[in-house]
């Protein structure tokens, strides 16, 4: 009989043009995350080419002092996109993977955004991810949608019940072939995604894998619950496409509205105007108080002092733009800590919702979600905080500038290793696909296999 | 066409559908969502208008607190300004949640607006948002598709449609009235919601000018309302032509993924490849590149600037700067500043047309695509799409320049060359001259000017229509009784 079955569903064309449809769009997703990587990696080239540029000519120009030259030179802090990225693009066009910094006030820098096209981080970026969490599912659905009730709409189905002794057994056969065939696409396209992609095997690689296959699986166990309930080819296509847009369409985005209602950032505002009077007012007041307060945040700095009844110093300057930083320290604390807490809801709510689960998961793997931009920020933080450090009292005991050796002043890179807790991601799948299972086995043992 | 034939079977078919369960649960649910989507999308409109009013307050009492210094250090000073949303952006989110919010604008540099919601949120954001204008475009027609399919698949499976068609009635009435029918079905869903928007509308006491509001809002309804009315078409259209409701359900499914889906993900893909947009390190390196070759109006010794000093010199026939009759230094730093707003204009006007090169590719397909043009309607009345932001983008550049070249201009006139930096006591101007610069107070677009930008995407909706009629009425003779 399996022969049979496979014959039957090879001969019919729509289940090949369904494979088809998959694969063409995972290639064209592949090929969307590799130019991403490309483009990024050209970014990340043109920068380290320009930073060196840039402080060369700086330099030549800005020989005399110190604390001049480090007004316009900037370092560069980079996020590494590890080649997985190119499977789940994530946030990675929203937030820069790359900062560029002076040491100047950071909070008025560390909110740059790249250029982008607004009208395509609306649309979206049609990953591997993507064709995975919204394709797949259409053709699961179109796949399974009327395998019982085709047979009974056109009138085959009492030749089956006269043939088999066992009719579920021809159906596990029927849903079996059709799930192989789709693992089968998703597979070839996750190998083709290794190679052209250059992406090394590791503990990250297998969890997309797996949240990949289990998600497709679940797919499977909705479609066989669905058709458990005998009803009409158009009912069930009806149910189906209900679930699909309720499970990526409708179910996300009120998530998404909830989770920004309940944490409202103001505070995003609010660290612009601390940042900018904390440092510009300085400007207006005495030089003291200032100067107290930065040797407070670096007592070892407190050697160095303002020379007495002179208009400016260096020392002055930068403990001013430090003021910057100091005032809108809550509030940007506050702004991080939200931006957090809306990534953890989010993350706990979607343990119910295989779409977003899935999503969210991937990006995570990938290092493209909201915790890895805000780890990126932290490393640009204690960059930023080093550069400050070094320079400091260079610039404050004028030492000149030819001393130092302005070459090893490369881009830095900042790596993250996600923590990835394998069972917070896979049990949601496991549970939700056993109790379609289960509930489907409950509506076929019930119904007696008549016409 | 026999208007009355036309009116029974509408109403025929209203009546018939709305005797379903199902159907009235599906109305309840979308009224539901839509009334969730409307007042979420209202009070979050509300709340970022009161938030921008607040902090805009502040920025602007602060501006005036200054006390009296050098206008040099107030242009750096700056200012912040925040992105005011549009009264009816509550009616369809569009682009606002990618674009920024905040702007710090200062002497000398263009920053980029920051903050758009997209990057306060994480990978949620992505699945898309529930604002009215989603549910219409995107949710709706499929529940216009599933009322529609079997309109008349489902009486010629009966049989019926020979009855029907032997009284006189031609396929023509048969078609219009099926649709008009269906269309009136729709009117149950959104209709409720088009009056509770209307209220929240007359409300409103953040708008300044509710008759153009109004008439946005009468143009957005009417869109809408034809938008529905060609979709409802579509689907009795296909119904008729179909030889199954299997079938036709599947192809009417398949009208909607391709339009909502896959037309405008491959023109995105399309839009990517052919037009390259720069990065922000590039377009940074570029324009600070052509500004290093025009001259540093900082450097005393540029070039450029000598050449300006020299000219100078010689008109007001002195042997210093000192000597001139104003500041020296202002009139070099507005110099500087014409020449790299000029610069940094230029490329940013090249770097808008790749997006607006971009963009086109996708508001192109709207004679092909009633989705994206009815989307591109909805987002430009409602003030988020595209056209919009760079709008305001301008406005912020502008007021960016004239702050700069305020400041520069009070310090041509009120500073003197003897001043030997802006700590001096003689370099500091009254703060009154802080209270007499303007506050940034952001336009929307004129109507007018929206309108113009949309027009293929209205040409698009009128000639579908136009379409339809043309294809009803000649239809008649191909299509089959059984």
């Amino acid at each position: 009989m399996i022969v049979l079955l496979i014959k039957n569903f090879i001969r019919s064309k729509g289940f090949l043009v369904g494979l088809a449809i998959l694969f063409i769009s995972g290639m064209i997703g592949l090929n969307i995350g590799k130019q991403f990587l490309d483009k990024n990696r050209d970014i990340i080239e043109k920068t380290a080419h320009f930073q060196k540029e840039n402080i060369h000519r700086y330099v030549q120009y800005m020989d005399k002092e110190m604390g001049l030259l480090l007004y316009y030179v900037r370092f560069g802090l980079v996020n590494e996109t590890p080649n997985i990225v190119g499977l789940s693009i994530g946030q990675r066009d929203i937030n820069p993977s790359l900062h560029s910094v002076t040491i100047r006030n950071l909070e008025e820098q560390k909110y740059t955004t790249d250029l982008m096209n607004p009208m395509y981080q609306l649309i979206g970026n049609m990953d591997l991810s993507f064709v995975i969490i919204y394709f797949f599912p259409l053709i699961i659905i179109s796949f399974g949608f009327n395998l019982v009730s085709e047979e009974k709409e056109e009138g085959t189905w009492s030749l089956v019940l006269s043939q088999t002794s066992n009719p579920q057994k021809m159906l596990r056969l029927k849903v079996g072939i059709r799930y192989i065939s789709i693992l089968f696409i998703l597979f070839l396209l996750l190998i083709i995604a290794k190679f052209y992609l250059s992406i090394p095997f590791d503990i990250y690689l297998i969890t997309y894998i797996l949240t990949a296959f289990l998600y497709v699986s679940f797919w499977f166990s909705l479609v066989w619950l669905v058709i458990s309930f005998h009803k009409s080819s158009s009912q069930n296509a009806l149910i189906l496409l209900t679930s699909w847009i309720t499970l990526t369409i409708i179910v996300p985005a009120l998530m998404n509205a909830l989770v920004i209602q309940l944490y409202p950032i103001p505070e995003a505002f609010s660290t612009v105007l601390e940042s900018r009077d904390g440092y510009h007012t300085q400007w207006d007041k005495a030089k003291e108080p200032t100067i107290e307060k930065f040797h407070q945040l670096y007592p070892q700095l407190a050697h160095f002092q303002h020379p007495k009844n002179k208009d400016f110093s260096w020392l002055w300057y930068y403990a001013m733009q430090q003021m910057g930083d100091e005032t809108a320290i809550e509030s940007s604390k506050i702004l991080k800590e939200k931006i957090r807490k809306r990534e953890n809801l989010s993350k706990t709510l979607a343990l119910l919702i295989p779409t977003i689960h899935t999503q969210l998961t991937m990006n995570a793997v990938c290092s493209s979600d909201m915790a890895n931009y805000l780890k990126f920020v932290e490393a640009l933080e204690e960059f930023h905080k080093q550069k400050r450090m070094f320079f400091y009292p260079k610039i404050f005991s004028d030492t000149p500038v030819s001393s130092e050796n302005w070459d090893n002043f490369n881009l830095e890179y900042f790596k993250n290793q996600p923590f990835i807790n394998l069972y917070m991601v896979l049990l949601p799948y496991i549970i939700t696909t056993i109790l379609c299972l289960l509930w489907a086995n409950i509506n076929f043992g019930r119904k007696k296999y008549t016409l | 066409m026999k208007i009355q034939v036309v009116r029974i079977i509408a109403k025929q078919v209203r009546k018939n559908t709305i005797k379903n369960r199902s159907t009235r649960w599906l109305i309840g649910i979308f009224n539901v969502l839509l009334f969730f989507a409307l007042i979420s999308g209202f009070y979050s409109y509300s709340h970022q208008h009161q938030t921008v009013e607040h902090y805009s307050h502040e920025v602007r009492e602060k501006w005036e607190k200054n006390p009296d210094k050098h206008p040099h250090r107030m242009a750096h000073y700056g200012y912040v300004v925040f992105r005011q949303k549009h009264p009816l952006s509550f009616f369809d989110f569009g682009m606002d949640s990618y674009v920024g919010n905040a702007v710090f604008l200062e002497a000398h540099k263009q920053n980029t607006v920051n903050f758009s919601q997209a990057s306060l949120s994480n990978g949620l954001l992505r699945f898309g948002e529930i604002s009215v204008g989603m549910l219409l475009q995107l949710l709706l027609p499929l529940l216009i598709f599933f009322w529609g399919f079997g309109l008349i698949t489902e009486e010629r499976q009966h049989g019926t449609l020979r009855i029907l068609l032997t009284q006189d009635v031609s396929w023509q009435e048969l078609i219009i009235g099926k649709s008009v029918g269906l269309f009136c079905l729709s009117l149950m869903v959104y209709l409720p919601c088009f009056i509770l928007a209307f209220i929240l509308l007359l409300l409103d006491t953040s708008i300044y000018n509710h008759i153009e509001v109004i008439t946005r809002f009468l143009i957005l309804v009417i869109s809408y309302l034809s938008y529905f009315f060609i979709l409802s078409l579509l689907a009795v259209y296909v119904s008729s032509q179909s030889k199954s409701s299997k079938a036709s359900l599947i192809s009417l499914i398949g009208f909607w993924l391709f339009f909502a889906l896959i037309l405008p993900k491959v023109s995105q893909v399309a839009g990517k490849n052919l037009f390259v947009s720069p990065s922000k390190i590039e377009f940074d390196t570029v324009v600070e590149q052509e500004l290093i070759k025009q001259g540093d109006s900082h450097d005393p010794n540029d070039p450029h600037f000598k050449k300006i000093k020299d000219s100078l010199l010689k008109a007001y026939h002195v042997d210093s700067t000192h000597k001139l009759p104003f500041n020296y230094g202002g009139y070099i730093m507005r110099e500087g500043e014409r020449l790299s707003a000029e610069t940094y204009q230029k490329h940013q006007i090249k770097l808008i047309e790749v997006y607006k090169k971009q963009q086109n590719l996708i508001k192109l397909t709207a004679p092909l695509n009633p989705l994206i043009a009815i989307k591109n309607i909805s987002m430009s009345l409602s003030g988020t799409d595209y056209v919009a932001y760079h709008d305001f983008q301008n406005q912020v550049e502008t007021y960016r320049y004239h702050l700069a070249q305020t400041m520069n201009e009070l310090q041509m006139k009120y500073i003197s060359n003897k001043v030997k930096n802006s700590a001096d006591k003689g370099a500091r101007i009254s703060k009154k001259h802080w209270e007499e610069f303007p506050d940034f107070k952001a336009q929307f677009l004129p109507l007018s000017v929206v309108i113009s930008h949309e027009i293929v995407s209205f040409l698009s909706l009128i000639s579908w229509i136009l379409v339809f009629w043309i294809l009803v009425k000649y239809s008649g003779k191909h299509l089959k009784a059984f």
